[in-house]
């Protein structure tokens, strides 16, 4: 049998006692679970870095507490940069989760996958059709990290319901804590709050499911 | 250690090293789910040979159900554990603690 040495010792017709068999059990199911299932921590990952210098990087081109100020533009690119890397690890990620795989369970990861793409769709459809009746410039930048912060939370919230995991409905919760507190801390401490709370958030989320891999599903 | 040997109450369809490691990843899928021939063969590093011999024994034991669907004029090959396959890994495991817990054994793993 090529590439399985970790049975090699066992020939596969030579019987197996319960106690080896038992393990034998607990070792495939361990394997399995960890090339079937998805670490949130993949997603959560990018993302926190994205938000976390991303918008840190747009804090610092107002004039702050902290002494150094950042060019738009480099906050822009930075910005750009980041958002692509984290959409693209996603996008692989889950295309590549879901391979060789069809049912209820495939079914319903696309459509919550899809749900993130529709749902910023349309975000960026009402709030750019808000924005073009003339707002002001703070009130646009709160809008949009007050709605973003309160999408991501929902979603979370979903995917918490959806997967049977209380840790990610908990992160939604605390997304949708920093959507508030965003709005209420006026520009730029929006930024500050959308990048420490929402991206330092993401990366400690990343952190437990680094540190601690979800259970299988039971 | 327990006995080697044929042990008494445990299905001999499954009590087998290769077609145990395809019933563990077979049982990890959701019920109703199935997965491709190429990607269960990757996940259980086992020949293509190798992997339908042991699928056919399965599937004679009606453990297994195998479908073959079309994508884009390509077959392609799903496998899925039966209700009764589910319901007999079920049992097996339950037979194998049952073994380790009722002697004196201490539980190997």
């Amino acid at each position: 049998m090529a590439g399985d040495d970790t049975n090699a010792r066992l020939d596969e017709d030579s019987p197996l006692s319960a106690g080896e068999s038992l393990a034998l059990i607990e070792r495939q199911q361990r394997e399995t679970q960890r090339r079937l299932r998805v670490n949130p921590a993949v997603f959560y990952g990018p993302w926190g870095a994205a938000y976390l210098l991303g918008f840190g990087a747009v804090f610092l081109t107002y004039p702050t507490a902290v002494p150094l100020r950042l060019p738009g533009a480099v906050a822009a690119v930075i910005i750009g940069v980041l958002f692509a890397v984290a959409t693209v690890v996603s996008i692989v990620t889950g295309v590549r989760a879901g391979r060789g795989l069809r049912g209820p369970s495939r079914a319903a990861g696309a459509m919550y996958g899809w749900s993130w793409t529709l749902g910023f769709c349309t975000l960026a459809a009402v709030n750019n059709g808000v924005t073009r009746l003339g707002l002001p410039h703070d009130a646009v930048t709160l809008l949009w990290s007050g709605s973003s912060l309160l999408l991501i939370g929902v979603l979370y919230l979903a995917a918490g319901a959806l997967f049977q995991d209380r840790f990610q409905y908990g992160l939604g919760l605390w997304m949708l804590i920093s959507a508030a507190t965003s709005v209420f801390a006026g520009v730029p401490g929006n930024f500050a709050v959308v990048s420490l709370a929402g991206g330092g958030g993401l990366l400690l989320a990343a952190g437990y499911f680094t540190l601690r891999p979800p259970c299988p599903r039971r | 250690m327990s006995a080697i040997g044929s042990l008494p109450g445990l299905d001999p369809v499954i009590h087998a090293q290769a077609r145990l490691r395809v019933m563990v990843a077979l049982a990890a899928l959701a019920t109703g789910d199935q997965i491709t021939f190429p990607r269960l063969q990757q996940l259980l590093d086992m020949t293509a040979g190798n992997l339908s011999t042991h699928l056919r024994k399965l599937e004679d034991a009606s453990y297994v159900q195998i479908t073959k669907a079309y994508q884009r004029r390509t077959p392609v090959t799903y496998v899925a554990l039966t209700e009764p396959g589910r319901r007999a890994f079920a049992d097996y495991t339950a037979a194998l603690r049952a073994l380790l817990t009722a002697p004196t054994d201490q539980p190997v793993g």
